[in-house]
């Protein structure tokens, strides 16, 4: 029954997207020769309109699957596969609906549900333009990757495959880890929004190369879509980097693993492309730039998928044998081709006729930091696709881990704190050396502060305490053009919160969170000390100027699901902590459940190594104590609202031909500016 | 000059601030710390993406045992890696050797982006040399309009 509902929301789907490409590309064609004759326009719309109606029909089809396979998880429906597989009768109902994307199938059918969605509110939001072929053109390219994945579905990955022989009583349940804590069920659906929603600025860029219509209309269109998806993203990073720590148990939050790398790849082109367009839109330049960038992350979310879901990272030898590998593998590799196939083909109109007069100017920054960017990114994927080509063309195994992707992505990090602190100072074309002088002091002065106070305070090191003194820097410089901001909105008569709404002001709440995460990144990944303590019940030990008391263990407690041993912990003779060990049945290795008492100068993360043999013997407890861990998260959330704030419909300050930059009116820009930042041509001076 | 006074005392205020903070990174490490450099550097053998020093695995375990039994008894970090890859067959080393086809990973960043900040400094060089769009009279006319200093 599950199994037939959702493979005809599979087959729906499917059909819908195919039909929906084959209305559009008739209505296009049709279009085009009616431009020619002068007839038939009124077929042409008709022909867009009906293939704009069919993305309602693959949301249904989405809708249904997804549907189908929850129905099938919480009704323990063994008939399924994927169900027997991923669900048991005794998971708890979040982590049973979770299981949607606790493995590969699952996790196509939620990708299938977010694409459609993000169809159906393209064809929505572009009604009123079903007949421009921009809009045609973008809709049929998400149609044709909406086909892609549910032809996945049908094929090497069908979620309602029904289990060959008898059908079981019951199922092993998801992997231990990934029923252990709620985040799992907020992380993934949050990923994918930021992954998938990707799609739709790519395909706009697909659309204004297919239309010749590179100029810069649309990169207005998409830009809100653009931020949506990158501020999706950015919290679904954040909050996988929190479920780790708080479940993996090795008081970690990266590691560098592929399948963080993986989320991690778009994510840096994207921010690159988010800056790198603001060049486009005001100078009109970078064009092949910006749709490569685009064209590269929508790759890179394809190229992480097959990365982490193919089991090509185990072994290159291993990939074939999962189906899926050569599908993602095929779509990455079409993919590429055609883009780099349109750029050559419209190389003509992507020339650009301006130039960037100086170096030291916002687009010179904006080049810096896409250069920057770019090399972060390709530190990033040639350390996770390394081991392969070296196995692939040497056959010898080489392990690249956290060390070689900590010294190398280290100094591209400062280098970009120390943009993130002179950029927003800079205007646009050209910056006078007295006009740098005096917007930079005061953040300058303040990084220089910060790194007195941090070594008066005792923290040694040279990377943490650059790391502080850039990320001051930064922060400061933000805080004075929000400051600027804010200022010139009160003196207009607006709100505060009209100061800081806009892309500017927004990117610059950004920002503040960015800083906030790299500084808490330096300081618990430079200033963490950690110890194995071997204690009696009662017993009491000093970790880096916190006391942590064994009280004794609870009695093992079992939920018909897994045996828990929680041993009790005191921290500072305050609050009882209850790290504990967990025994799966199906699982052969306990799963530890870390505890963490969680401070704004430090976290205590608490393990239970070992479980003592007689109630009165010594229990082994893991102890990492991290300075400005919770500021990690904070830090994250800062940088979604800054992402909201700056999609945030702002109020047009200025028109488009006043040449002022920055947030912030001219007048209330207390700076001396030369008055003309626009090189005077001879004769009008 | 006097402009440059502020810029001058803030380079000399940083410059000591770090010196002293760096200078207290040079402390000889306790054979703990050996210990942990050592373990954070190596792969765990059984598990998937963690490092001896982090995995809870038993053969992790027992690899951080073995290494502080070595740092205690006096041998080179060199000489416990060399007997660890001897009896595991296989590097277990996380960052990858300077040497050999693996080097690769990290010469071809830097190269990359020696290139890339050439190519950018390229493009500056024709952009300047680039001569400047002729405006015409009309042109000039027409910005003013736009900008509103003439009807």
């Amino acid at each position: 029954m599950n199994a037939a509902l959702g493979s005809a929301g599979v087959t729906l789907g499917l059909a819908a997207s195919v039909l929906g490409v084959l209305a559009l590309a008739a209505g296009l064609r049709r279009r085009r020769t009616a431009s020619a004759l002068g007839t038939g326009v009124m077929e042409a719309e008709g022909l867009l309109r009906l293939g704009r109606s069919f993305a309602w029909l693959v949301l249904a089809g989405a809708v249904l699957a997804t549907v189908a396979m929850e129905i099938a998880l919480v009704t323990s429906d063994f008939s399924l596969a994927y169900v027997a597989a991923n669900g048991s009768r005794s998971t708890p109902l979040l982590y049973t609906v979770a299981s949607l994307w606790s493995a590969l199938e699952g996790s196509i059918i939620l990708w299938a549900l977010v694409l459609s969605g993000f169809l159906v509110a393209l064809v929505h939001r572009f009604a009123d333009q079903a007949s421009d072929p921009l809009v045609a053109w973008a809709t049929l390219t998400m149609l044709v990757v909406s086909a892609f994945f549910f032809a996945l579905m049908l094929g090497p990955a069908d979620p309602f495959r029904t289990v060959a022989g008898p059908v079981p009583l019951d199922g092993p349940g998801p992997n231990p880890l990934l029923q252990n804590h709620p985040l799992m069920a907020v992380h993934p659906p949050m990923l994918y929004l930021g992954y998938v929603g990707f799609t739709v600025p790519f395909a706009f860029a697909v659309a204004a190369l297919v239309t010749g219509r590179v100029g810069e209309g649309w990169l207005a269109a998409t830009r809100r879509w653009t931020l949506l998806a990158w501020g999706f993203l950015t919290a679904g990073i954040v909050l996988g980097a929190w479920w780790s720590y708080e479940v993996l148990g090795w008081g970690g939050f990266w590691a560098w693993d592929p399948v963080e790398n993986a989320s991690f790849l778009p994510w840096l082109t994207g921010t690159a492309y988010l800056h790198s367009v603001m060049v486009q839109q005001r100078r009109g330049m970078l064009r092949v730039w910006n749709l490569s960038l685009l064209a590269a992350t929508f790759c890179l979310t394809i190229l992480g998928t097959f990365l982490t879901r193919s089991g090509v990272l185990d072994s290159v030898h291993s990939f074939t044998e999962s189906p899926i590998g050569p599908w993602l593998l095929s779509l990455f590799g079409v993919t590429v081709a055609v883009v780099l196939g349109l750029i050559g083909w419209r190389g003509d109109r992507l020339r650009a006729p301006g130039s960037i007069d100086s170096p030291v100017s916002r687009e010179g920054a904006f080049l810096a930091n896409n250069v920057v960017f770019a090399a972060f990114a390709f530190v990033v994927l040639l350390g996770t696709v390394f081991p392969l080509l070296v196995e692939a063309l040497n056959d010898e195994r080489v392990a690249v881990g956290t060390p070689y992707f900590n010294r190398m992505t280290m100094p591209l990090g400062m280098v970009l704190l120390f943009l993130m602190a002179v950029a927003p100072a800079l205007p646009w074309r050209k910056a006078s050396g007295e006009l740098l002088r005096t917007r930079l002091q005061w953040p300058a002065w303040a990084g220089v502060v910060t790194v007195v106070a941090a070594v008066a305070a005792g923290a040694r090191g040279l990377a943490p305490l650059v790391a502080f003194g850039l990320g001051a820097f930064a922060a400061a410089a933000a805080g004075r053009q929000l400051v600027l901001a804010v200022r010139a909105s009160r003196q207009r008569g607006g709100s505060v919160v009209a100061g800081l709404v806009g892309r500017a002001n927004g990117g610059m709440v950004v920002h503040l969170g960015v800083v906030v995460v790299a500084v808490a990144f330096a300081a618990a990944s430079s200033y963490a000390s950690s110890d194995e303590l071997r204690l009696e019940p009662g017993q009491t030990a000093a970790v880096a100027g916190h006391s942590v008391t064994y009280l004794g263990m609870n009695p093992p407690t079992d939920d018909g699901q897994k045996t828990t041993f929680a041993a009790r912990v005191q921290v500072d003779g305050g609050q009882v902590y209850e790290p504990a060990l967990n025994q799966f049945p199906n699982a052969t290795q306990t799963i530890g459940t870390p505890s963490v008492r969680t401070g704004v100068r430090d976290d205590v993360y608490l393990t239970l190594v070992a479980t003592p043999e007689q109630p009165d013997d010594p229990a082994v407890i893991g102890v990492i104590i991290q300075p400005l861990v919770v500021w990690l998260w904070i830090g994250g959330g800062v940088m979604a609202l800054g992402t909201l704030l700056a999609a945030w419909p702002g109020e047009r300050k200025r028109r488009p031909t006043q040449p002022t930059s920055g947030p912030g009116a001219r007048a209330a820009d207390p700076s001396p500016e030369p008055p003309a930042e626009l090189p005077a041509p001879a004769g009008m001076a | 000059m006097r402009r440059w006074l502020p810029w001058v005392l803030l380079g000399v205020v940083l410059a000591g601030a770090l010196a002293v903070g760096a200078s207290g990174d040079t402390a000889p490490r306790s054979n703990a710390e050996r210990s942990a450099d050592l373990a954070a550097d190596l792969r765990c053998p059984t598990c998937r993406g963690q490092s001896v020093l982090d995995s809870n695995a038993p053969a992790a375990a027992a690899i951080r045992t073995e290494i502080a039994r070595r740092v205690e008894a006096g041998q080179s970090d060199d000489e416990i890696v060399a007997y660890l890859d001897g009896r595991f067959g296989e590097s277990l080393r996380l960052t990858p050797p300077g040497t050999g086809l693996a080097a690769l990973v990290w010469v071809l960043p830097v190269a990359g982006l020696v290139a890339a900040a050439a190519g950018v400094a390229m493009a500056f060089r024709r952009w300047r040399m680039a001569p400047a769009p002729t405006v015409s009279a009309d042109d000039r006319r027409r910005v003013r309009r736009a900008l509103g200093q003439e009807p």
